[in-house]
């Protein structure tokens, strides 16, 4: 250390300083991994139906939590928490969609093993996913918030940055729109 | 999704009907695709997620000495413009002016620093003494 000079010893104090301080993360280590446990399976299905691409769902889904982790928010509840996790991926979505990568342009591929309890056959899946690819990214959004999830409006109006009195007619709208197109098969 | 073809298209699902189907189809794609989703282990995120936090850290502890650092190589690079100006000037008036200045010193009389060879080359490194300065004192100063 005595050929350092003093630039070196600052910047290898900051160094030492990252490597060993405690980052100002949101959570625990113990809360984040036991959150994650319970939400990033819902969230991954979330980002690949909303993005229509699973490699798009995989990266946010690690830049979901990373912001969630970094956001100063103080989170009143576990549903508070959730929410704003999936305003977060929803506004990453929104960002991504500003790439070239068009939505639904491969469609995604329908898992060959069926549903343990009599779900919907390969080709119902491929419809129902078809349909929710003519649909807005936002009209998506709603749906499967509200029946994916079972989030309230207030909620859902939450997560999309809506007014909570307008997502029942979004929701109307979306179901009416996703409706006829699964009509057209 | 049959359910959604009508055989008579006469006969319109109501808006209950609707809803029904499509909430039974938006529950089972999510459990399809909550049974697709590999998202990585917990450990694994929180794991990035922290050496992101540091790296970000460390760059943001940096940045401000890269500043101060691009500061001080542009006061250096003025500094020796300015010494070489003067240099050249010297060169260029055959050192008369150094002449006249010792001139001056030694007749105790004003020295004429307005003349253009002396002028341009002086300010330029009076002012990359000043800001050099400035800059030393903050690369040095304690946070």
């Amino acid at each position: 250390m005595a050929d350092a000079t003093f630039l070196d010893v600052r910047r290898i104090a900051a160094d030492t300083d990252a490597e060993t301080a405690d980052v100002a993360l949101a959570m625990t280590e113990d809360e984040f991994r036991a959150f994650y446990d319970r939400t990033s399976g819902a969230l991954w299905g979330y980002l690949s139906r909303i993005s229509g691409d699973r490699q798009v769902a995989d990266d946010l889904l690690q830049e979901s939590y990373y912001r969630l982790l970094k956001s100063a928010v103080a989170f009143e509840s576990e549903n508070h928490r959730r929410n704003y996790l999936y305003r977060i991926a929803t506004n990453l979505v929104r960002d991504s969609r500003r790439s070239a990568k068009p939505l639904f342009a491969q469609g995604i591929e329908v898992a060959e093993i069926a549903g343990p309890e009599g779900h919907a056959s390969p080709e119902a899946r491929q419809d129902v996913r078809r349909a929710l690819g003519r649909l807005k990214p936002r009209e998506r959004a709603l749906l499967w918030l509200a029946y994916a999830n079972g989030s309230s409006h207030a909620e859902i109006a939450d997560v999309l940055g809506l007014k909570t009195g307008s997502i029942k007619l979004l929701l109307f709208r979306a179901r009416r729109k996703m409706a006829t197109a699964l009509q057209r098969g | 999704m049959d359910r959604m073809k009508p055989t008579n298209r006469e006969q319109e699902p109501t808006d209950a009907e609707i809803e029904t189907i499509i909430a039974g189809a938006i529950a089972a794609e999510a459990s399809a695709a909550c049974r697709e989703a590999q998202p990585p282990s917990s450990a694994v995120v929180w794991w990035r997620a922290q050496m992101r936090a540091r790296q970000e850290a460390a760059r943001a502890v940096e940045r401000p000495l890269t500043i101060v650092h691009a500061l001080a190589i542009a006061c250096c690079i003025g500094l020796f413009v300015s010494t070489v100006g003067v240099a050249v000037a010297g060169m260029k008036g055959s050192f008369g002016w150094l002449g006249g200045i010792y001139t001056a010193l030694a007749t105790g009389a004003a020295v004429d620093l307005t003349g253009r060879w002396i002028m341009v080359p002086m300010t330029a490194m009076i002012i990359s003494i000043v800001i050099a300065s400035i800059a030393a004192l903050v690369i040095f100063a304690d946070e």
